[in-house]
């Protein structure tokens, strides 16, 4: 019974571990240790009830084990702020007034497409129409949109540049050819798409245009023979 | 606050008391059933051993073992229960050579058998 408890409380901390370590995007609602419990309590209640030839015991000791876990996990985080880091994570600012940050991004294991359908689902479909956006320690999406950032929402911005690539399937949808935006990029003075974070252009002409390390900037074009979507 | 500190010490208390129990109850079950099956032994040994002998030994390892499925794996008080039953056979044809092997094998689960729930790192991991 006791290598029960020990096992089970192993076992707790590795997924913990492992959970922490796989970010905000594979959590979806809940704290990390929250999904674990949700993950592992069904099947400790299972494996006995299935397994006869395990005594009904474990599976009760196994759970009660979780059960107290979970509480000392509870009280941890409401008590204990420098733990409360530690098990649940702290939110991320992926986006500020100077625009993407790139580095946070990274540190939660994120890209500039998962950060754009974030927004997406979050109802903001231009990077310029949020101030701030923070992946919340539970995985969940929060942004703080501009004042009458829905003026600004009137045509679907594709990824024209993410990181450094052109996106081959957006051009399509734009009919404008790669020349075009590599026209644009020399204009806005920037030498190769490599250095451009992310490059989204609307149907009405507007462009935003962020370099790596740098702050973001938008601006309109007039696309050739009046192309628009 | 209270409430969960509450919860948390009474699952902790239960769960203590539970192990505790567990590994005074099972080694105390082994350790008698251990002496009986050693007596058998000396008997079987000696070529004195006759088929009421072992059947008392059965019969006191089939009260034991229903208590004793609540604590340990199903399959660990089966495997005692093959060879009891095949011990009880042997000596009542008198194999007592047969009978031994079996019962020095009886002897070896006894004492080893409670230590595999032991909180021991090979048993951890």
């Amino acid at each position: 019974m006791v290598l029960v408890m020990i096992r089970t409380a192993i076992i707790f901390v590795a997924l913990l571990i492992i959970m922490r370590l796989m970010g905000k995007r594979q959590i979806g609602e809940m704290q990390p240790f929250e999904l674990i419990i949700t993950l592992v309590i069904a099947d400790l209640a299972c494996i006995p009830m299935a397994d006869a030839s395990i005594p009904l015991l474990y599976g009760i000791v196994a759970v009660l084990t979780i059960f107290v876990l979970h509480e000392i996990m509870t009280l941890l985080d409401l008590k204990v702020k420098p733990l409360k880091s530690l098990i649940s994570g702290k939110p991320s600012v992926v986006v500020n007034k100077n625009g993407i940050d790139d580095y946070q991004l990274k540190r939660n294991n994120l890209d500039v497409s998962d950060l754009i359908e974030s927004l997406r689902t979050a109802g903001y479909f231009s990077l310029d129409s949020i101030d701030y956006a923070i992946y919340e320690s539970n995985g969940m999406f929060s942004a703080l949109p501009k004042q009458d950032y829905e003026k600004t929402q009137t045509s679907l911005p594709l990824v024209i540049i993410d990181n450094g690539k052109y996106d081959k399937k957006n051009l399509g949808i734009t009919g404008l050819e790669k020349e075009f935006f590599d026209g644009i990029l020399k204009e806005q003075g920037v030498k190769s798409e490599k250095k451009v974070l992310v490059l989204t252009a609307d149907g009405t002409g507007k462009l935003y245009l962020q370099v790596k390390n740098e702050k973001f900037r938008t601006f309109t074009v007039n696309y050739p023979e009046g192309k628009t979507w | 606050m209270v409430k969960s500190i509450a919860a948390i010490l009474t699952a902790i208390a239960l769960l203590i008391g539970a192990a505790i129990f567990e590994c005074y109850y099972v080694s105390e079950q082994f350790d008698s059933f251990g002496k009986e099956l050693h007596t058998l032994y000396l008997k079987t040994e000696n070529e004195t051993a006759n088929i009421e002998d072992a059947k008392a030994v059965q019969t006191s390892w089939e009260e034991r073992k229903e208590h004793l499925h609540v604590w340990i794996p199903h399959n660990d008080v089966s495997r005692i229960d093959d060879y009891m039953s095949e011990t009880v056979r042997l000596i009542g044809e008198k194999e007592y050579s047969y009978a031994l092997a079996n019962l020095e094998i009886l002897i070896h689960l006894c004492s080893c058998l409670p230590e595999t729930y032991s909180p021991a790192l090979e048993n951890i991991f």
